[in-house]
């Protein structure tokens, strides 16, 4: 069956298509050749191998064990520099510096699923880990052993990262899906269904996606308990519970558009609007659907 | 246990301006039996009441109901002003967690959205909600199911 290539990496399942403007718009597109699509699960695995903090090899999880001075992986500075942005936009309750709170909760490794404990609010950004720019790169200084996550922003960024790569070998139209998180180069436009978290067959809209990202997030599949789920305000520990129960957000890049998907949770779309240009879809638990005004497509609410 | 306000049940009390027997109703409504009531007034109420009922305050009610899972239990804590429900806190406090899920389901009023078209009759490439889960969280969540069922 022509179809696009599919596989499970990172913990979820991703489609990767290619092809032009004559695609239909309900297909991804074809799959890719089999040492482009071996390039990207190995770009895929490398970054797993830098930042999962779910494999106990990773770099990520070395530096939960001990403190000391880290060189990070090339792929960091964008990535960071994304979160230092968010993190001041809102007040610090999003951070990469969640992950021991995720832990309390039960999100670990191990997926015990079950809180250890009090919650545990994030440790602040400047007591705890400090970025020197040196011509090497990045170095990553910890005065204690540290639990990053980047699981608000980290996905999409891969999206982005093999989009990338497929791009330098060639391969400039391609849709890369890393489910709820697309992104979409070339000639062609695609339409994305924005998923109604309450009822997976629904659907609350459909956004027209051209060279451009759409990354989604919403509360309902990593929930595991009673009001917990994986969106965490760093400030109090505990799973954010304002009102929103799912986001979406178009912009250029799917770093960007997965790191505010998951921002709009903690801050107002006007104030994350004075430092990015972005569309966004908004639902509350009221039933409610926001949306900007420039936003190309069409809502059922 | 998690304490959540529900804007839905705000928006209902507060649309439905409900006297205290209406409230009781919603309580009772809510909660299946509710067991208990017991009221904590502000110490220091106006002079000249209006012609209420009951006092201002927050009323609070637990009730219990059976589930698949075995008994559980939801509190439900009413505030009234002038005898009109202004508030409306549902506390939920499950014993397993497959409960857990769907109170907090409730609590949040997930469950209660319907809005939006069917998806497989829509012209879409892609579909975009929270991430699809990977097999090592789906078989977690499984154990734990698993774990309920024999607890």
């Amino acid at each position: 069956m022509v179809g696009p290539s599919s596989f499970e990496a990172i913990g979820t399942p991703w489609r990767i298509g290619h092809g032009g403007a004559e695609t239909p718009v309900g297909s991804l597109g074809a799959a890719l050749a089999p040492d482009d699509l071996t390039a990207v699960l190995e770009r895929i695995e490398q970054f797993d191998r830098d930042w999962s903090r779910f494999r106990d090899d990773s770099l990520v999880s070395r530096i939960a064990r001990e403190a000391g001075s880290w060189r990070l992986p090339a792929d960091a500075r964008p990535m960071l520099a994304l979160y230092e942005q968010l993190h001041a936009l809102t007040d610090a309750r999003l951070t990469p510096l969640v992950g021991a709170s995720l832990e309390r909760l039960g999100y670990d490794a191990a997926y015990r699923l079950t809180p250890s404990g009090a919650p545990l609010p994030a440790p602040s950004w400047a007591d705890t880990i400090a970025l020197r720019h040196t011509v090497e790169g990045i170095t990553l200084d910890t005065v204690a052993p540290v639990v990053l996550d980047v699981g608000a922003a980290g996905k999409g960024y891969l999206v982005d990262l093999v989009g990338d790569l497929l791009a330098a070998r060639g391969v400039g139209d391609s849709v890369v899906d890393a489910s709820g998180d697309v992104r979409v180069r070339g000639e062609r436009s695609i339409r994305v269904a924005l998923e109604n978290p309450a009822d997976p067959t629904k659907a609350v809209g459909v956004v027209e996606l051209h060279n451009a990202a759409l990354c989604a997030s919403a509360i309902n599949r990593r929930a595991w308990g009673n009001g917990l789920h994986h969106i965490i305000d760093a400030v109090t520990g505990l799973p954010v519970d304002q009102g929103v129960i799912a986001t979406w957000v178009v912009a250029d890049t799917a770093l960007v558009a997965d790191g505010l998907a998951t921002a709009l949770f903690f801050a107002e779309p006007v104030r994350l609007a004075e430092a990015f240009s972005f569309e966004w879809v908004r639902l509350t638990s009221d039933g409610r659907l926001d949306a900007s005004p420039g936003l190309r497509g069409e809502l059922f609410a | 246990m998690t304490r959540m306000m529900t804007t839905n049940a705000r928006t209902t009390a507060g649309r439905i301006a409900a006297p205290v027997g209406v409230a009781a109703a919603l309580i009772g409504t809510l909660t299946g039996c509710s067991t208990a009531t017991t009221a904590e007034p502000p110490a220091d109420q106006p002079a000249q009441p209006v012609d209420a009922s009951y006092r201002d305050g927050m009323y609070l009610a637990d009730g219990g109901y059976e589930s698949p899972n075995g008994s559980e239990t939801i509190t439900v804590e009413i505030e009234l002003t002038n005898d009109i429900v202004t508030g409306v806190v549902v506390t939920s406090n499950p014993t397993n967690p497959t409960t857990a899920n769907f109170q907090s389901k409730f609590a949040d009023g997930i469950g209660d959205i319907v809005i939006g078209q069917d998806i497989d009759k829509l012209d879409v490439t892609v579909v975009a909600g929270s991430s699809l889960t990977g097999n090592g969280f789906r078989e977690a969540i499984t154990t734990i199911k698993a774990e309920a069922l024999v607890g």
